[in-house]
């Protein structure tokens, strides 16, 4: 096992690349999630470290081993596909075994291992049957049991979820993550459902068009995104544009001027003066009495209420008419539509970042 | 999917543009290049052409033929696959052994079969004298398209059943829903979305007759047809000048050329994405209405089993010569091709054997190439392999002499130049039957094998091509039961001594010989019926999902 280090890495199909000059470092025996919008080279990306899509300049390497050039049946991978990708000719025990024979493993271990990973996934009554009578979870859970069964130096999926119902997806979701930990395998995961990142990832790369626009914990994603646009992509954000006041140094509080009225908010990376974006999530917003305490606050009026059991979320507009989301928590203050409202700003959770 | 550019798949490829090239594209350039050249007498062959009144004749004759017996065959084909396709009916379960009779009476035997019923010596034409009725000579225009249509019309019916059947039938439920009577729904809602698959099948038949050599020698007598006189003039050009010949030849594959071209328009245009819905269920069809349907689709399937019947009869008739003593019953004939003349029966095994087998090999693997190794050198290969379809087996014949006789590569007169033959005709459908199955098979089945350690040639082997069996099985049969009935390609490659059955039948017919013919053609038609009976029975494979 190995973590797996990526160096100016440059791919692509056609005439232009796909990923531009990409380097990441992802330890070993982490699980690592490439989240991003479609088309934005995730696919691209994990083949490439499959060793199916051949690289164009830079370096690619499983631990202290380079795989650059190396065809992919020689990385010693384990992928688990979006389609699954069972031979549908051969039984769920062959299949699983089909990694073990290929590297003449004898059929008394084969036997062994294969039982061991069918009982990991809970299939051992299934070891007879053809993947045709398998429901979409059972397959999926042959497919990972196949990819881990030979061992593999670092273990690939691409959505692997994405074929499964909502209710069954959270299921193998957590089928994954256990069996990732009990292994202890380096594993690169493609999604672009932000909610999944969130829930399996130790760490995160957000692909925007072939680059990696941020790569951090989840938390780091969520709570100092360094753009807006990971803001705006893991979980729902408020983006508004704003003047930065005087230029301020990273992690230090920042002034910016919203609609007129200025405000104290937390600066992640260092900005200039000028325009800038203000980030602020709808959970971090609080609503007070109009005529309640006015720091680090502008005024609003209530547009939409919407109650939605464990919290409340309303739509208030500025006075320059700019709509803005507050989710409100358990005991939430009891605003009508038309009120009018305090809107406060958290000047250590609210982000400002470069447009 | 891109793997190394030079990995072993590229060079795969490279082999095969190459042996394509040699044997498909080298020989159509003769033929072409040839028909450009001047003949000794210092007219060019197409002056020729122009010149002579039987060649525009044949031209005009073959144009005729081809239209008349497309219309024939869609009049018969369509009618029968919409009542296939929405009514059972008894006897029903008969009219789907149809396509298999074009399979096993080979278009010489039917030929032959159709003389002896109704030809100058027919058992009806001498009946009908005896009552003093004369029936029109059936050599010429009747019987070109009575037999042609009878042989052809499968084709039609095939293409239309596959297309009803997978219209969707909530499309009319919809339409009558909106107020339209069942009749004009039919009309205004199926036949724009079968329309396409009719006139593709329509058009395949239209090159299929102009291509059509046996029917169109045997019967066609004074009426001058494009390959009747394509052949003549390759059998008395032989050595002295190909110019003729290649002028003829290239007429029909112009011709056919622009029939598969409107072909491929139509159905890419035509091609309507159908939601997967149901079909219809056939409706019983009970009371009056019953009655002409069935007599209808009953003398169509009497008549389309005829030739069969009249084979194994002709092949235990006694003869004196080309006089069949009709109700005189003997083994002689039988005992005569298995233990005398066996000759044809040998050659027959042997070279279509190896050209099924070396079909095989090579359309699974251009088709894997096409299919699933995309190079810069495989849409050649594509483009290649479906040249045949615009070439009659007796153009491509003709093209495979005048490439290979000469000094480097001299095929002609050795066995070989059979097999290539039979190899080449059957090679645009065993690279679209492969295709078709690859596509079904998705590339990540390749990429799970290759992650899991197995390298791709061994992973071809091991993951892909046992999935195949099925389609290659299939492909098998077919390709062995058009190979063995092959004659318009192999009766103008073949040397003597290397007469397949058909070609010994086609000289059998031309001789009179009509006993020993048919006793040829009892066992051809046993060595195609066997194998289909085998696959459709012992292995259960269907044949026709793959054509
Ligand atoms: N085989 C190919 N040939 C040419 N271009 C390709 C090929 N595969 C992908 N691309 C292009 O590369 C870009 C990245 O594609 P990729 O499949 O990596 O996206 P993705 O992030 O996985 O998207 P999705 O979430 O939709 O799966 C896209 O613009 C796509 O059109
Ligand atoms: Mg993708």
């Amino acid at each position: 096992m190995a973590g797996i280090r990526i160096e100016n890495l440059v791919v692509g199909y056609g005439t232009e690349p796909v990923i531009s000059s990409l380097s990441l470092e992802i330890a070993d025996g982490t699980l690592f999630t490439l989240l991003g919008p479609s088309g934005c080279g995730k696919t691209t990306l994990l083949r490439t470290i499959a060793g199916f899509v051949p690289v164009r300049a830079g370096k690619l390497a499983f631990g202290n081993r380079d795989v650059t050039h190396r065809p992919a049946y020689l990385r010693d991978i384990g992928m688990v596909f979006q389609d699954y990708a069972l031979f549908p000719d051969k039984s769920v025990y062959d299949n699983v075994a089909y990694g073990l024979r290929a590297r003449r493993v004898d059929e008394t271990a084969i036997k062994t291992t294969v039982s061991e990973y069918l009982e990991r996934v809970g299939l051992s009554a299934f070891a007879q049957r053809l993947p045709a009578a398998l429901s979409g979870g059972q397959r999926q859970r042959v497919a990972l049991a196949r990819a881990l069964a030979i061992k593999p130096t670092v273990l690939l999926m691409d959505e692997p979820l994405s074929n499964l119902d909502a209710k069954l997806r959270v299921q193998v979701r957590e089928t994954i993550a256990d069996l990732q930990r009990e292994v202890g395998i380096t594993t690169v995961l493609v999604t672009h459902d932000q909610e999944e990142a969130l829930a399996l990832s130790d760490r995160i790369g957000l692909l925007r068009m072939g680059r990696l626009e941020q790569v951090g914990t989840p938390e780091d994603l969520y709570a100092r995104p360094v753009s807006a646009y990971v803001a705006d992509f893991v979980g729902a954000a408020n983006i508004l544009p704003v003047e930065v006041a005087v230029p301020t140094i990273s992690g230090a509080s920042a002034q910016v001027r919203l609609d007129g009225m200025s405000l104290e908010v937390l600066a992640p990376t260092g900005l200039p003066a000028g325009a800038a974006i203000l980030v602020a999530r709808g959970e971090t917003l609080s609503l007070g009495a109009a005529s309640g305490a006015t720091t680090n606050a502008i005024r609003c009026t209530v547009r939409r209420r919407q109650y939605l059991g464990g919290r409340t979320s309303f739509r208030v507009a500025t006075d320059a008419g700019r709509d803005i989301v507050v989710e409100a928590h358990g005991a939430a203050p009891t605003f009508a539509v038309g009120d009018k409202v305090s809107l406060r700003f958290d000047p250590v959770r609210t982000l400002v970042v470069a447009s | 999917m891109t793997h190394t550019p030079r990995d072993v798949w590229f060079w795969l490829s490279a082999l095969a543009l190459a042996l394509f090239a040699l044997f498909l594209l080298y020989p159509l350039l003769n033929v072409l290049s040839a028909s450009l050249a001047a003949s000794p007498s210092g007219q060019s062959g197409w002056a020729t052409l122009l010149g002579e009144a039987r060649y525009r004749t044949a031209i005009v004759n073959t144009l005729m033929l081809g239209a008349v017996v497309t219309v024939t065959s869609t009049l018969i084909g369509v009618p029968l696959a919409f009542v296939a396709a929405r009514f059972s009916f008894p006897g029903k379960a008969l009219i789907a052994l149809l396509p298999m009779t074009t399979l096993i009476v080979p278009e010489v035997i039917a030929a032959q079969t159709w003389l002896m019923i109704l030809g100058n010596n027919g058992i009806v034409t001498r009946a009908f004298a005896d009552w003093g009725i004369l029936i029109p000579s059936f050599y010429g225009w009747f019987g070109l398209i009575t037999v042609m249509t009878f042989i052809y019309y499968t084709y039609v019916y095939i293409g239309t059943l596959a297309a009803i059947k997978g219209f969707d039938a909530q499309l009319e439920e919809a339409s009558q829903s909106l107020g339209v009577p069942p009749g004009r729904t039919l009309l205004r809602v199926m036949v724009p979305v079968v329309a396409p698959s009719i006139l593709a099948s329509a058009l395949l038949v239209f090159t299929l007759v102009v291509g059509n050599f046996a029917v169109a020698t045997i019967l066609g007598q004074r009426v001058h047809l494009l390959s009747v006189l394509t052949y003549q003039s390759f059998v008395s050009e032989v050595g002295t000048n190909p110019v003729m010949q290649s002028t003829l030849a290239s007429v029909s594959i112009a011709i056919v050329a622009c029939a598969l071209f409107a072909q491929r328009w139509i159905v890419s245009r035509g091609r309507f994405e159908i939601v997967q819905g149901r079909g219809a269920k056939p409706r019983p069809l009970g009371g009056l209405s019953m009655l002409p349907i069935t007599i209808g689709a009953a003398v169509i399937v009497v008549i389309s089993l005829l030739p069969l019947a009249t084979v194994v009869a002709g092949a235990f008739t006694r003869a004196r010569g080309p006089v069949m003593r009709w109700g005189e019953w003997t083994t002689a004939n039988m005992e005569r091709v298995f233990l005398s003349a066996s000759d044809p029966i040998v050659n027959t095994l042997i070279f279509a054997g190896i050209a099924t087998v070396l079909s095989l090999i090579v359309s699974t693997l251009a088709g894997f190439l096409i299919v699933k190794k995309r190079n810069i050198l495989t849409p050649g290969i594509d483009y290649l392999s479906s040249l045949p379809l615009a070439l009659s087996g007796t153009v491509l014949g003709i093209g495979l002499v005048m490439s290979f006789n000469g000094a480097w590569l001299p095929l002609a007169g050795s066995g070989a130049i059979v097999v290539v033959a039979y190899l080449i005709r059957r090679l645009p459908f065993g690279i679209r039957n492969a295709s078709a199955t690859l596509y079904n098979i998705p590339n990540s089945l390749e990429d799970a094998s290759i992650s899991l350690g197995v390298p791709p040639v061994r992973t071809f082997l091991k993951v892909i091509l046992p999935l195949m069996v099925p389609s290659i099985a299939a492909a098998c049969v077919l390709v062995w039961t058009t190979t063995v009935a092959e004659l318009s390609a192999s009766v103008v490659v073949y040397s003597a001594g290397q007469e397949t059955m058909p070609i010994q039948i086609f000289r059998l017919i031309d001789s009179n010989l009509m006993a020993q013919a048919s006793a040829y053609g009892l066992v051809l038609v046993g060595i195609i019926l066997v194998p289909i009976l085998i696959a459709t029975t012992v292995f259960k494979i269907d044949l026709f999902a793959t054509k």
